[in-house]
């Protein structure tokens, strides 16, 4: 369990993480969301030790980390944004000198390291030198790292960042493996990426903690304001106007109009009480009309959109 | 402290740095050997020191990558959230360092079987000149391990490392300068002082200034005589720029600027 109690990071007049606390319970996934310049790294690097506080204090299994730091880091498996990778070590040398760091004893060594490889799957790049290896496969030798010392905590800081989408998806499918039995923290600036992966959510904000909720109370607390898409072929007021007369549809808004091909784009906002399906509605009146849909979705409220909605609720 | 020990001895001969040093190193010590060895009249101790000369070349180019380029690359997290402490990490990187001037000296340690073979002085007083030779690289290694610190840019690390090891070789030099700036600023009418005294505070200063030279305090080892205080103050300024170096690592995790 990791306690997190009011931390305050200051850099000059600047609070990087002014007065963040949530606590992280076994076993679980925790994701931690917000854009970039939020604090996010900032606060995993203090959780890890990389970092001090100014104030307030973190615990890792009741182990202050300032206090009692190598009890708290041991229970700790940490991949910083740029993996710690030594470029002219083969993967193997580089594991036993992580091992021989964090002191893991020879007994238990070699069988530990042979399950770490197959479970991030590097046996066949074991003896590689890691600076030939492609981005996917560091990013793999820096989760392996984390796991050496069998941890209970694993903290990834944007594990996935300027990987290609098949490696994205192997990543998160090994994270999943992970999250079995360790409890996570996975920071991410991408919504979709937390939803696929974790349980709960801290989203922060300029420095401070914006929500703390699990993952399906927050779609619950989105979809209340949710937003559609359409573009079709029609005359754009007189859509408009049939769209607005429909039960549930709060605003329509037109995005593109094209009047050469008189192709237009317009977004629908559902009203937060509405308790029927908007969506069929919308297909009959476009129907009844005569004009033919090119394209209807759901928009994925962005970051940005959350926060708004966070903030001002 | 093994684990960045073994590491950073390793890393010397991955990358051409163990290698342009062992050739270099093979090279001087060799040429200062065979000008002797030619010259008829062979003492091991000349080679040494002539070799601890050039410890301005050969230690900054051994340690500016030492943390300078773990800054670089990102790997130093590993220090900051592993069970070690930071102490142990700067112990663990200047005893590779000793180590691998350790592996270099090895080409002397040949000469001197050559030469004892060949009836050349090997005496008390070279292993006295191998001693000096070893708490000299401690104290300059750790000058730069210090300035390794001190950058993430491994040129910018070397150049710190050369200057401040550079100054400490020319100490007496230095301070026959001081003393005669020191004079010439006295002996202004302005002052109207004393000449007598006026030398007396030159002599001081540059006394004071030449102390610090672990050069002349370690002269008489190769001549046999020993003496423990040398030693001591060459462990100790070692010492001193480990510590400070220890201090600047944490000094990054406290810093709030």
């Amino acid at each position: 369990m990791i306690e997190i109690n009011n931390l305050v990071k200051r850099y000059g007049d600047i609070k990087a993480v002014n007065g963040i606390s949530f606590t992280v319970n076994d076993g679980e996934v925790l994701g931690f969301l917000g854009p970039n310049g939020a604090g996010k790294s900032t606060t995993m690097n203090i959780i890890t030790g990389y970092l001090s506080s100014t104030s307030g204090y973190v615990k890792v299994n009741g182990h202050d980390i300032l206090e009692e730091p190598e009890e708290a880091k041991k229970c700790i498996g940490y991949l910083p944004e740029i993996p710690p990778l030594y470029f002219d070590m083969t993967v193997l040398e580089y594991l036993n000198f992580i091992c021989d760091l964090k002191k893991v004893p020879r007994a238990e060594r070699k069988e530990q390291l042979a399950s770490i490889l197959s479970m991030v799957k590097i046996i066949d790049m074991a003896d590689r030198l890691i600076g030939n290896l492609s981005k996917g496969y560091k990013q793999r030798v820096g989760i392996a790292q984390a796991l050496v010392g069998n941890p209970d905590i694993l903290i990834l800081d944007e594990p996935t960042v300027g990987l290609d989408p098949n490696q994205i998806i192997e990543i998160r499918k090994l994270i999943r493996k992970l999250a079995e039995n360790h409890t996570v923290i996975i920071s991410s600036h991408i919504l979709s990426e937390v939803q696929a992966v974790c349980d709960r959510v801290v989203i922060i904000n300029k420095g401070k903690v914006a929500a703390i909720d699990s993952i399906t109370d927050l779609s619950k607390k989105l979809s209340g304001s949710s937003k559609l898409s359409l573009s079709f072929k029609g005359p754009e007021k007189e859509v408009m106007n049939a769209l607005r007369s429909i039960p549930g549809i709060s605003n329509v808004v037109s995005i593109v109009a094209n009047k050469d091909t008189s192709i237009s784009q317009v977004e629908i906002t559902i009203s937060n009480d509405s308790k029927t399906d908007v969506r069929a509605s919308v297909f009959y009146a476009m129907s009844k009309g005569n004009w033919p849909i090119l394209e209807f979705r759901s928009m994925d409220p962005t970051l940005e959109e959350i926060f708004l909605s966070i903030t001002s609720a | 402290m093994t684990a960045v020990y073994k590491r950073e001895l390793a890393s010397y001969f991955r990358s051409p740095v163990g290698y342009v040093a062992l050739a270099l190193y093979g090279f001087l010590s060799g040429f200062f050997f065979i000008n002797q060895y030619s010259g008829g009249n062979v003492n091991v101790s000349n080679e040494i020191m002539s070799l601890a000369s050039f410890f301005v070349i050969i230690v900054p180019v051994i340690t500016m990558g030492l943390f300078a380029e773990d800054k670089k690359r990102g790997t130093e997290v590993l220090f900051y959230t592993s069970p070690v402490s930071l102490f142990d990490v700067v112990l663990g990187k200047f005893f590779a360092a000793i180590t691998l001037i350790a592996i270099l000296f090895v080409n002397v340690l040949v000469h001197m079987i050559i030469t004892a073979a060949s009836g050349g002085v090997v005496n008390i007083g070279t292993w006295g000149s191998v001693l000096v030779y070893f708490f000299l690289a401690m104290l300059f290694i750790s000058i730069g391990i210090f300035a390794s610190a001190l950058t993430d840019t491994q040129i910018i690390a070397a150049i710190i490392s050369f200057v401040v090891i550079l100054c400490v070789q020319l100490l007496s030099t230095i301070s026959s300068l001081a003393s005669s700036a020191v004079a010439s600023l006295l002996s202004a009418s302005l002052f109207n002082l004393n000449p007598e005294k006026v030398n007396s505070v030159c002599d001081k200063v540059a006394s004071a200034i030449s102390w610090l030279d672990p050069f002349s305090k370690t002269n008489d080892f190769r001549y046999g005589v020993f003496s423990i205080s040398p030693l001591v103050y060459c462990a100790s300024m070692a010492l001193v720029f480990l510590f400070l170096t220890y201090r600047i690592l944490e000094k990054k995790r406290w810093s709030q600027k």
